[in-house]
């Protein structure tokens, strides 16, 4: 059976299995299945040697969280990427394999991201039910949901049209608080901020990932229009900035190219404007250094695997945090966009490893530059603040402290 | 080359013919017999005395073959006769700076060693025995020449032979050419004594040669360039030991490291009667250890190795590794 | 959602039911895309499984060993599948027994300084739990991140360390295992001298034809005080052959001791950036530790001892980053090869130190008889050449040529001293290759210690010797056999 995977990039993989101690899957189950060696050896079963496509195989695929670590890990550098997405492109369009009830509604509500109003008014009404005690939160839990949505959200402005700021749908949505600190630290830098508004509201990425590539392709149409020009797009989602910077590969247009080689994340823009932050930091009132939080740094999987961007974050917050490393090897936290809501138990099994590496590191706060990831682990109580929030803090009120980090905590 | 082609060394090939097939009836390897009472598996009746008399008639005495057949330096490993002394191993082993890891009782050959598997006391820096051999000819039951392991340091070739011979007291066939791995000389070598914790001292210093304790007085034999040497001795209390280490009693207790503390405490052992390899386990005792009781899986095995590789139990019969 | 268990091979429903009886029904597994992954490991070889099964517990895995042979069924324990001899290859649809959900550090003795591991334990993992009392464990396998405790006591594992610390061997102290028969027992034990025959010895190494390890008993080994790490690169190969001669020969032991010849030291460069000099003919990479004074005495003598003859450069790695950059190089030198070349197969031999020279001119000349390309990484230290051969798959007559060489590679390695395997194991890969390093009685002898434990051959049958190995052996070759 055709799985629409590229043979040469099929035949890349050698079996050696260094891949596997680096996957979220096979580090919580032992499981060859669950390994990306394993996938992609039952991809050339089914695409090469006509093996039918059974239970296992549809288990092997749809429970890869596509963190691509396996992609920096690997030594004969399979594009593990290419390979998955086809795969599950193909599973999500039908046939013989039944599509459970979860993913149904997933599918739903992933169709839904695309009216950007809907999913505004949606999320106030939520936010109220929850304040009304109408929704548990076990079912926001499950729901992927953070356990108290916010009312109220700030109002956004453009300040110039230096450089785009792409604000998403989840995110805008739920975490709009921390668009406004990122808007705040670029402009310290001196740059005006452009937005886009409500039609470049959903990269396209969540419907990548399951399957939905019609339905992406329409998105990422809608994105690059709303975003024109040459200003660079920056983006505070490591999730979101992946996929922008993946149109070219997904449209296949030198539109799209060229509009991919303008999107950078945020964290990579502000690296090389550390000094206008620097300066942009308030004196120290009275001789006493501002107090520097103890942050553990989260790299998303999308920042760190696709992006190969999740230096920047660190050398952007050094200035203004103590950064404590985590000592897992940025293994995956099992939020994978939708992945926890369609693989819950796998997704737990995975975040407890990282809530558990979160701890041995020691720190109270954990700087993450994706939503998905905070709201992951913010799910398993952890304290989860996006970077550009530290950053914000520093430099523009110091004496509001790092929520999370305790209160007049030395330096 | 394939094995077949390569030829067997006319000595090793003469003590096969001198063990001659299993019809040529038992025969024991007498080497220097420093440990001679190690493994003596008790006959219904008579004293030993009356053994020895006995088995005598029965029982050929055969000797394996002497001398060093190969020795590489820049390989780090030799090739040598059984029968030689590990007295003259030493010697032409210190030529090239060289030693290895087996205890020197005098008159004690390398395939007496080997066979009976017990380490000197240098174990805690040095490793076992076991760990030297890395190669063996020895003579079958059947009178066959077999080879088993390899002549390199590096190897996952198959069964690994030597480590089932070593200690295996001859019962299972009889060593005649052995491949060892050496190890540098040390620059130099200090015993140090003092009445100091030996536990901290062993967790204390990096890769010690021996620890010893006799419940109150702790030796160590420090060894590597002079200035570690002279780090690792100072401000821990201890003083130069001229006379070196402490004499050994006799008998000999195998107990887990961590057991070693409780010793003076414990019945039949009082501060002064015994001298413990602190970190490795083995206490040189005045009294004699209880017998040890294996698991019936373990000895079938052990029968079960026996039957297939002796068949007629003409190898060293009156020896029995269970009973070492 | 739990993969459909009641479907599987034919002829394996009651074996599958007891099974799952024993185990759970979630960890017994059929699917037909599953189990052919339980086919393969890292090696080019494959075969089939009849079933698969994950055993949380000793318990479980003797219960699954009594299954199997109630079943008429072999079985065939496997780790993390690193192997690349083929060791975990099923041959004769057996049981594969996965150990890998077994993964618990149970217990840490750091004054003892033994640990008892479950055997789907990864090694760096183990290591890595270990930094805080500044222990590790001594065997370091280049897939020490992947591969399993239980597969480094299968394979009596090594690693560029072992020169001085020894091979999995030496830091194995007991290990519980399931016999071939389901009975459960420890060979070995905690004290110095167990009583009896070295068994626990004979089981390392034994690449799961004795029986499967459920618990193994590790010695720990301290963390050096003083690390040293240097890189030396000369101007020909017998200057850097000659080097590791006169190092060793002036008594000094490194930590570890890896050459590169120029071909994949050019490859490495290219990648990780770490400052090899790419005009080298030969680099040097030496690790030295121990006690201070040692430690610099060493540096300096190598120095002298690789200037002598004929170092164009000696750098010293100036502190943990600048080490840690050099061996990176050497870590990277097999990544680099697989973005150099399509395909490529990493050959494992052994030759005494002192015929390097001849030995490796010997491996040019054989790649370039078959029209291979090939590159070098040696652990001079302890002798052992992985030659890696590169060639595209794709065009037809390659993998015959490839395994042509490889089998010239290997008699040449033996002719000049040396043994079949340091590393890989002999698994399915080198297992007809046996009878040029022993002969019939040699072989045999081996036959007769794996009959001991195995009378009926049942415990990952065919591997490791040949058909015909003990005399008078009248077993048959499974049918459908692959190799």
């Amino acid at each position: 059976m055709d799985l629409g995977v590229d043979d040469d990039e099929l035949a890349s993989c050698v079996a050696c299995g260094l891949c596997l101690p680096h996957c979220p899957t096979y580090r919580v189950t032992g499981e060859e299945a669950l390994s990306p060696r394993g996938r992609v050896a039952a991809m050339r079963q089914v695409q090469w040697q006509g093996v039918p496509p059974d239970d296992s195989f549809v288990h092997a695929i749809e429970t890869c969280v596509q963190c691509r670590g396996c992609e920096t890990a690997c030594p004969s550098g399979v594009p593990f990427g290419h390979l998955i997405e086809p795969t599950r492109a193909t599973l999500a369009e039908g046939g013989p394999f039944p599509l459970r009830r979860p993913r149904r509604l997933v599918r739903l509500g992933l169709r839904g991201l695309r009216h950007h109003r809907l999913l505004l008014a949606g999320s106030s009404a939520l936010a109220v039910a929850q304040r009304l005690r109408l929704v548990p939160s076990r079912l926001s839990r499950r729901l992927g949901l953070p356990a108290r949505l916010p009312v109220r959200r700030p109002v956004l402005r453009s300040s110039g049209d230096d450089v785009w700021l792409f604000t998403g749908c989840v995110m805008d949505a739920w975490m709009r608080d921390v668009h406004a600190d990122v808007q705040r630290v670029v402009e310290a830098t001196g740059a005006g901020v452009a937005l886009a508004g409500p039609g470049a509201a959903c990269c396209g990425a969540l419907s990548a990932h399951a399957g939905l590539a019609s339905d992406a392709r329409a998105l990422a149409h809608r994105t690059m229009a709303a975003l024109p020009g040459d200003a660079p797009v920056l983006v505070d989602s490591a999730g979101c900035g992946a996929m922008l910077r993946d149109y070219g590969h997904l449209l296949g247009t030198d539109e799209a190219d060229a509009f991919s080689a303008r999107v950078v994340d945020v964290h990579e823009w502000l690296a090389d404007r550390l000094d206008a932050l620097r300066a942009a930091m308030p004196p120290a009132a009275g001789g006493t250094s501002p107090d520097r939080p103890v942050v553990a740094v989260q790299d998303p999987c999308h920042l760190r695997h696709v992006q190969r961007a999740h230096l920047a974050v660190r050398t952007v917050l050094s200035p203004f945090a103590t950064l404590v490393e985590l000592d897992d090897e940025g293994l995956c936290c099992g939020a994978g966009g939708a992945y926890a809501v369609d693989q819950p138990d796998l997704a737990g099994a995975i975040r407890a490893r990282k809530v558990a590496a979160i701890e041995r590191s020691g720190a109270p706060v954990v700087a993450s530059a994706n939503p998905g990831c905070a709201l992951h682990l913010a799910a398993a109580g952890v304290t989860v603040v996006h970077p550009c929030t530290i950053v914000a803090r520093a430099i523009g009120r110091p004496d509001a402290p790092v929520p999370g980090a305790p209160a007049g905590s030395p330096a | 080359m394939t094995a077949e082609a390569r030829p067997v060394p006319e000595a090793v090939a003469a003590f096969a013919r001198e063990v001659g097939p299993a019809a040529a009836g038992p025969v024991a390897v007498a080497g220097g017999r420093t440990q001679w009472d190690v493994g003596r598996a008790p006959r219904a009746g008579g004293a030993d005395a009356d053994l020895d008399a006995r088995t005598a008639d029965e029982v050929r005495e055969v000797r394996a073959p002497a001398g060093i057949v190969a020795l590489d330096a820049a390989d780090m490993t030799v090739t040598v006769g059984a029968g030689t002394t590990v007295a003259d191993l030493d010697a032409a082993l210190a030529e090239v700076g060289q030693t290895v890891a087996l205890p020197d009782p005098p008159g004690a050959t390398v395939g007496g060693v080997l066979a009976v598997g017990r380490s000197g006391i240098r174990r805690l820096g040095w490793g076992p025995v076991r760990d030297t051999l890395l190669r063996v000819r020895y003579v079958s039951a059947e009178g066959d020449v077999v080879t088993a392991g390899g002549p390199t340091v590096k190897n996952v070739s198959g069964f690994d032979l030597c480590r089932l011979l070593v200690g295996s007291l001859g019962t299972l066939g009889l060593l005649a050419e052995v491949v060892l791995r050496t190890r540098p000389l040390p620059a130099t070598e200090r015993w140090v004594v003092g009445e100091v914790d030996p536990f901290a001292l062993v967790g204390a210093l990096h890769r010690p040669a021996a620890v010893l304790w006799d419940g109150t007085t702790t030796w160590t034999l420090l060894d590597g360039h002079p200035d570690d040497v002279a780090a690792q001795a100072g401000g821990r209390g201890l003083v130069d030991a001229p006379g070196g280490g402490p004499a050994l009693p006799p008998h000999r207790w195998s107990l887990r490291p961590g057991e070693l503390r409780d010793l003076p405490a414990r019945a039949g052992h009082r501060p002064g009667g015994f001298v413990a390899e602190v970190g490795v386990g083995v206490v040189h005792a005045e009294v004699a250890p209880a017998p040890r009781t294996v698991e019936p899986a373990v000895a079938r095995l052990h029968r079960r190795i026996k039957d297939l590789f002796d068949p007629t139990g003409r190898l060293n019969p009156d020896r029995d590794p269970l009973a070492a | 959602m739990r993969p459909d268990t009641a479907a599987g091979p034919a002829g394996t429903a009651d074996l599958v039911d007891d099974l799952v009886a024993a185990l759970a029904p979630d960890r017994v597994r059929t699917g037909a895309v599953e189990l052919g992954l339980y086919g393969r490991d890292a090696s080019v070889l494959s075969g089939t499984a009849a079933v698969a099964c994950f055993p949380l517990s000793t318990a479980e895995v003797a219960a699954a060993v009594r299954i199997a042979r109630r079943h008429g069924r072999p079985f065939t324990a496997r780790g993390s599948g690193t192997g690349l001899a083929g060791g975990a290859v099923p041959v004769g649809d057996p049981v594969v027994i996965v150990t890998t959900k077994m993964d618990r550090i149970l217990a840490v003795d750091p004054d003892a300084r033994v640990a008892w591991v479950e055997p789907g334990v990864i090694n760096l993992d183990l290591t890595r739990a270990l930094a805080p009392h500044r222990l590790h464990f001594a065997p370091d396998p280049s897939s020490q991140q992947a591969c399993t405790i239980g597969g480094n006591v299968a394979n009596n594992s090594g690693g560029p360390h072992c020169l001085a610390d020894g091979v999995t061997s030496a830091h194995v102290l007991a290990i519980e295992v399931v016999l071939p028969d389901g009975t459960v027992t420890v060979l070995g034990g905690l004290d110095p001298e167990p009583a009896g025959l070295d068994l626990r010895g004979a089981f390392v190494g034994s690449e799961g034809t004795l029986g499967i390890a459920t618990r193994i008993a590790v010695r720990l080994t301290p963390d050096p005080p003083a690390v040293a790490t240097l890189l030396l690169d000369f101007p020909t190969v017998e200057a850097a052959a000659e080097t590791v001669s006169g190092v060793i020969a002036a008594g000094i032991l490194p930590a570890a001791l890896e050459m590169m010849d120029q071909r994949i030291t050019e490859a490495a460069e290219a990648f990780a950036h770490a400052g090899y000099p790419t005009d080298a003919a030969a680099v040097l990479l030496v690790e030295v530790d121990g006690l201070p004074a040692g430690v610099d005495d060493a540096v300096e003598r190598i120095g002298a001892i690789g200037r002598a003859h004929g170092a164009r450069a000696v750098r010293v790695a100036a502190d943990d980053a600048e080490r840690a950059l050099l061996w990176k190089g050497r870590k990277s030198a097999f990544g680099a090869v697989a973005r150099v070349a399509p395909d490529y197969y990493l050959h494992d031999t052994v030759v005494p130190r002192t015929r390097l020279v001849e030995v490796l001119a010997e491996v040019y000349a054989i790649a370039e008889r078959h029209d291979l390309g090939v590159m070098n990484v040696f652990h001079a230290g302890d002798g052992n050449l992985h030659p890696l051969l590169l060639f595209d798959a794709r065009q037809p007559g390659t993998m015959e040529r490839v395994h042509a060489a490889g089998e010239e590679i290997v008699r040449v390695s033996i002719a000049a001293g040396g043994v079949l395997s340091g590393e890989h194991g002999i698994g399915l890969e080198k297992r007809d290759l046996m009878p040029l390093l022993f002969g019939p009685a040699d072989l045999d002898a081996q036959a007769r210690l794996r009959e001991a434990f195995d009378p009926d051959g049942v415990a990952n049958p065919t591997k490791v010797l040949p058909a015909g190995s003990r005399c008078g052996d009248l077993q048959s070759i499974p049918e459908g056999l692959w190799v």
